[in-house]
């Protein structure tokens, strides 16, 4: 099962085993990660679980479509070039390894 | 021979020993009676919801659904188009863009509590929760004063179905055509002159230069006035009944109410109104041993997924303190409740007014009586009494 790494604002690691077809969002509320609010269930309806991905995997990731782009200037903490919804990405082998920071803020 | 019978009017009383069984050992079920393959657990659920190219909405979400409105309306479509439809109303639907009517409900909550005059007996659903949801959905849609009633006599009576023909009966199809016919009326007035409203906003929408097609508009528009005006009232409901068994968690939310929305979310996993949807397969799928075809539906049980102990310890027990994050009482996936917020933001605001006046309540009488519905489980009168 693919992998992904939470690092949590105050520096906490998550290590995620991730099944295929789940989202970043699921993954970080099911194993206790704590920085992610995911208040809207996973629509790309609230942009409470923003987070910031590894440079090494951005170019790996789905592009980012309309409404996710929309949603992304509606979050709490400052939106970068690697910000990302975590709703909105699904985990695939090719994402294994894959390192997001999650910020201070959700909401 | 294990049976579940969605129709039954004791599974709308109690489904819980029968998720359980379906959970343990027929994890992908064959519902005779529904004629539909069942999803109980969470994980399976989670699945799907993830996985709409092979579990599609196009054929309808309702376990039993209604004429001409699958592939018209937000839950019954798929991406892209689902996706397209949906973010004309979602901005609205923020959280943040909510802030405007948190103090106008809790006017609304305060005049339904105020005309109980301090009686120490009443019908929850009747005097309060179907008040103030129809006062906040008529605010929100800017419909017309009149016939308040009536449009919630019709929103309550189109979700449900019949126990003993076990699908929708002629009074359900007569108070959705009367929904529908009621919305066509709105909208060709909002068309006329459109307001500021969500109604008018998108009626008046336009996909890539194109207008919405006029049995999406009125398919869309009836059902978001049947899933607000039933839905948040039956939540509402839920949450009054499942606290007037708890005493302590309500004792605790009377003592500090900034624990309410901590019990919102518990009361969402514990007994959400929204218990079952369908989805429709796409291509065959084996999943738990059994082989499903392409044009099968599934049912989705989420009041099931929600009390999953693979997923959360001790899952028959209410507890405020459990902070139930992932569950599915908005379903999930891209059709999580496009109300979310604010039922969330409503129920707040409702108990914190309510708690304020009736600390000490209880149900009166031993029986419940429940929506009759394939989909939602709620009370259909709720007697309470208070200290």
């Amino acid at each position: 099962m693919p992998k992904v790494t939470y690092i949590e604002h105050d520096g906490r690691r998550f290590e995620v085993d991730l099944p295929e077809g789940w989202s970043l969002m699921q993954g970080a509320l099911l194993n206790g990660v704590t920085g992610i609010e995911g208040e809207c269930g996973g629509s790309c309806g609230c942009a409470t679980c923003h987070l910031y991905v590894d440079e090494a995997f951005v170019d790996r990731l789905p592009e980012i479509a309309e409404a996710e782009d929309e949603m992304l200037d509606c979050t709490v903490a400052q939106r970068e070039a690697n910000s990302r919804l975590g709703c909105q990405i699904k985990m695939t082998p090719d994402l294994d390894g894959l390192v997001v920071r999650l910020p201070e803020e959700q909401s | 021979m294990f049976r579940f019978d969605p129709y039954s009017p004791a599974n709308d009383a109690d489904p819980f020993d029968a998720y359980k069984t379906l959970r343990d050992e027929y994890p992908a079920f064959w519902c005779e009676e529904a004629g539909m393959w069942v999803y109980s657990r969470y994980d399976d659920i989670i699945a799907a919801l993830n996985d709409w190219q092979t579990y599609s909405s196009a054929k309808g979400n309702l376990v039993d659904e209604l004429p001409n409105r699958a592939g018209a309306t937000l839950g019954t479509t798929d991406p892209p188009r689902h996706d397209r439809l949906r973010a004309l109303i979602q901005k609205a639907m923020t959280k943040r863009a909510l802030d405007v009517i948190v103090e106008p409900t809790r006017g609304m909550c305060k005049k339904h509590l105020d005309a109980l005059d301090g009686r120490k007996s009443f019908d929850f659903v009747a005097e309060y929760s179907s008040k103030v949801t129809v006062d906040l959905l008529f605010d929100l849609f800017a419909m017309p004063e009149s016939g308040r009633q009536t449009v919630r006599d019709n929103a309550v009576l189109m979700v449900q179905t019949d126990p003993v023909t076990r699908q929708k009966g002629p009074e359900h199809i007569g108070a959705y055509e009367w929904m529908a016919k009621y919305a066509n009326e709105l909208i060709a007035e909002r068309k006329k002159a459109p307001g500021e409203d969500l109604l008018s906003n998108f009626i008046t929408a336009e996909i890539d230069g194109e207008s919405l097609a006029d049995r999406e508009i009125q398919m869309t528009v009836t059902t978001l006035i049947m899933a607000g005006v039933e839905s948040l009232s039956g939540f509402l409901s839920m949450m009054a009944y499942n606290l007037a068994e708890q005493h302590d968690a309500r004792r605790a939310l009377v003592a500090d109410p900034s624990l309410i929305p901590d019990a919102i979310e518990e009361s969402l996993r514990f007994n959400t109104s929204a218990q079952r949807f369908r989805r429709c397969l796409t291509r065959d799928v084996e999943n738990h041993g059994q082989i499903m075809k392409e044009g099968d539906f599934i049912m989705l049980v989420y009041g099931s997924g929600n009390r999953d102990e693979r997923r959360f310890a001790n899952p028959d027990v209410f507890d405020i303190a459990r902070k139930p994050r992932g569950h599915l009482g908005f379903g999930g996936g891209v059709h999580a409740c496009l109300g979310g917020a604010l039922a969330r933001v409503a129920t707040k605001i409702a108990f914190e007014e309510f708690l304020g006046r009736y600390p000490e309540f209880e149900r009166v009488g031993e029986t419940t009586k429940w929506v009759p519905s394939s989909n939602f489980r709620s009370p259909m009168k709720l007697d309470l009494a208070a200290a």
